[in-house]
């Protein structure tokens, strides 16, 4: 479980994050909305030790993260960032295998490069295991960035809108997964999501924040209502429930957008 | 790779014994000692651009153009001022070497703070910063040089361009020694690099200690120009051709592959400029003016290339 208390994060004197509070329960897919500029970056590049809080603590199964090693945490946490980029000519398969660095510290073994198969079969990566990470398709990249953190085979992973690029069907795919990795492999996902239908749809909880703070907290059915989302957005919406699942509406609105 | 290999062999062979008369008790010892200091100082240059490179994230930026070798220059500039003509005698080469050596990881230290711990930069500053600073650390050595007696000049002269004439067999192998302990030392980041490669934030989440490597890179780096500078003289914009000529002939961008490139790149270039000073252009120009003028000419048009992409 990673729970953070009185966490502050801010640049200079302008506060980004402040007095957030938060738990994340372990083998369990969290999603963290919230609209832009709310901090939900920030906060999960502070879980990923990424960037130092001002204030604040955030433990890893009771351990303080700041007092484990590097080397330590990236065998317990993989973090995907919001726009992974990668400036050099790489193969995915060799951008996937980076993944196994923090076992493997660059001396791979048949165990390494089972994970790594895996995790290329996982994502239905194998047509593009060859192929250039500069010569494929944003959304590619982004699916490979992802086997990379997947083949860390870590407890927890970190994921800064994995669906970013991503068509529906690669959307669903990855959603997919994800819930494959929580109920099978009872790995801990707390995933950044724009979209708030499959955040409806596909977590077991959801941390809503707005202006550096935390909004709400629950399970979906607790957050997901018409007068909590709407304020957390300013926007008239319609949730809908169906046989399979619930849909929120927010495509046409009264007036302007408050 | 191999082609790189074969061809550096075969221009080896031909710099040492064509036009020698096979005269083994002092023409052919000369030029083996010319030939180990050019793969010195070519192995110096070729890992010390690319790995700045890489830890920079940035391919036009070597430790050439952040001023490295304008500091070791304004050095040796202060040392002929202070202690004169003797300052060769009295420091030794040992001294000296030494002295170089403290100097630039001294600078390391600057550039450390300056470029890896502030904000992250866009591409374009950091140059513009390291060609400020070149020019105005070179502004200071003229400045000094002017201060110094005409004898004293032609040995700081002697200094400032790339020449494998006043290579002393014992300095050669001090050179060799660190160069040795710098691979050695550094051979365990080999894998480290390829990940550093893809950034801070990649690089920590993947269980990299970034700040200690690039600490322990910046210092090996400060040492290797330290050898190259005080045994070749400045190679100013080599460093970019040679690091991005690698990138160019590999096949894969790992560090593995473009670091033994680099400094077979960095080689070849050497032998090349040696032997067209010696059969082509008669003495009549220098190694030095050689490299720098090729270098220069494909730094600007890569800055070129780089505004129109930026
Ligand atoms: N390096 C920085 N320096 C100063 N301010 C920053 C920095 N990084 C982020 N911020 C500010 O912090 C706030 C929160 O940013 P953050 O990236 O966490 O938002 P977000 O919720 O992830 O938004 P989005 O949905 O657009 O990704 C923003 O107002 C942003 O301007
Ligand atoms: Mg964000």
């Amino acid at each position: 479980m990673i729970k953070v208390t009185a966490l502050a994060k801010s640049y200079g004197n302008r506060p980004i994050l402040s007095d957030v509070r938060a738990e994340f329960s372990s083998g369990h897919l969290t999603s963290l909305i919230g609209p832009n500029g709310a901090g939900k970056s920030t906060l999960l590049m502070l879980i990923a030790r990424l960037l130092a809080p001002t204030s604040g603590i955030i433990t890893i199964d009771g351990t303080d993260i700041a007092s484990l090693a590097v080397g330590d945490y990236a065998k317990r946490v993989a973090t995907l960032r919001q726009r992974p980029d990668c400036n050099m000519r790489l193969s995915v398969e060799e951008l996937v295998t980076f993944g196994r660095f923090p076992h493997s510290r660059g001396r791979l073994t048949a165990e390494d490069r089972g994970a790594v198969n895996e995790a290329i079969a996982f994502l239905s990566l194998e047509p593009l295991r060859n192929a250039l990470i500069d010569e494929i398709s944003g959304g590619q990249r982004q699916m490979a960035f992802l086997a990379m953190t997947i083949a860390q085979e870590t407890q927890c992973l970190l994921l800064d809108e994995p669906l970013n690029n991503l068509d529906m069907k690669h959307a669903v795919q990855i959603m997919q997964a994800l819930r494959t990795l929580c109920d099978e492999l009872g790995r801990t996902v707390i995933a950044v999501i724009h979209d708030i239908n499959f955040a409806a749809n596909y977590s077991d909880h959801i941390v809503a924040m707005k202006d550096g703070a935390v909004h709400a907290a629950g399970s979906v059915s607790e957050v997901v209502t018409e007068s909590g989302l709407g304020e957390l957005y300013g926007l008239d919406l319609e949730i809908v429930e169906r046989q399979q699942g619930c849909l929120c509406n927010y495509f046409t609105q009264k007036g302007k957008t408050r | 790779m191999l082609v790189a290999l074969v061809g550096i062999a075969a221009l080896s062979i031909f710099f040492v014994f064509v036009g020698s008369g096979l005269d083994f008790a002092y023409i052919i010892p000369r030029r083996l000692t010319k030939l180990a200091a050019m793969i010195v100082g070519g192995i110096a240059v070729g890992l010390s651009s690319i790995v700045f490179q890489t830890i920079a994230g940035n391919r036009i930026l070597t430790p050439a153009v952040m001023g490295y070798e304008a500091v070791y220059l304004l050095l040796q500039a202060l040392l002929v001022l202070i202690l004169g003509t003797s300052s060769l005698m009295v420091l030794g080469d040992y001294g000296n070497f030494l002295a170089s050596i403290l100097m630039m990881v001294a600078y390391s230290l600057v550039i450390h703070h300056w470029l890896f711990k502030g904000p992250q930069l866009d591409a374009g500053q950091p140059l513009l910063v390291g060609l400020v600073l070149t020019m105005v650390i070179g502004t200071f050595t003229q400045f000094v040089q002017l201060r110094i007696s005409p004898g004293e000049f032609a040995i700081f002269q002697g200094f400032s361009l790339i020449s494998f004439d006043r290579v002393e067999p014992v300095q050669l192998l001090w050179s060799t020694g660190f160069v040795a302990v710098v691979c050695l030392a550094g051979s365990r980041s080999l894998a480290v690099l390829d990940l550093m490669a893809l950034g801070r934030d990649q690089a920590l989440s993947l269980g990299v200690d970034y700040q200690r490597h690039v600490r322990l890179l910046l210092g090996l780096i400060a040492v290797l120009v330290a050898v190259s500078t005080s045994l070749i003289g400045p190679t100013a914009f080599m460093g970019i051709f040679v690091a991005n000529l690698a990138y160019a002939c590999a096949r894969s961008e790992r560090h593995r592959v473009t670091l033994p490139l680099g400094c077979l790149i960095a080689i070849g270039m050497f032998l090349v400029a040696q032997l067209s000073v010696e059969h082509v252009f008669n003495y009549r120009t220098t190694v030095g003016i050689l490299i720098n003028l090729a270098c220069g000419a494909w730094f600007l048009a890569l800055t070129l290339r780089f505004r129109d992409i930026a």
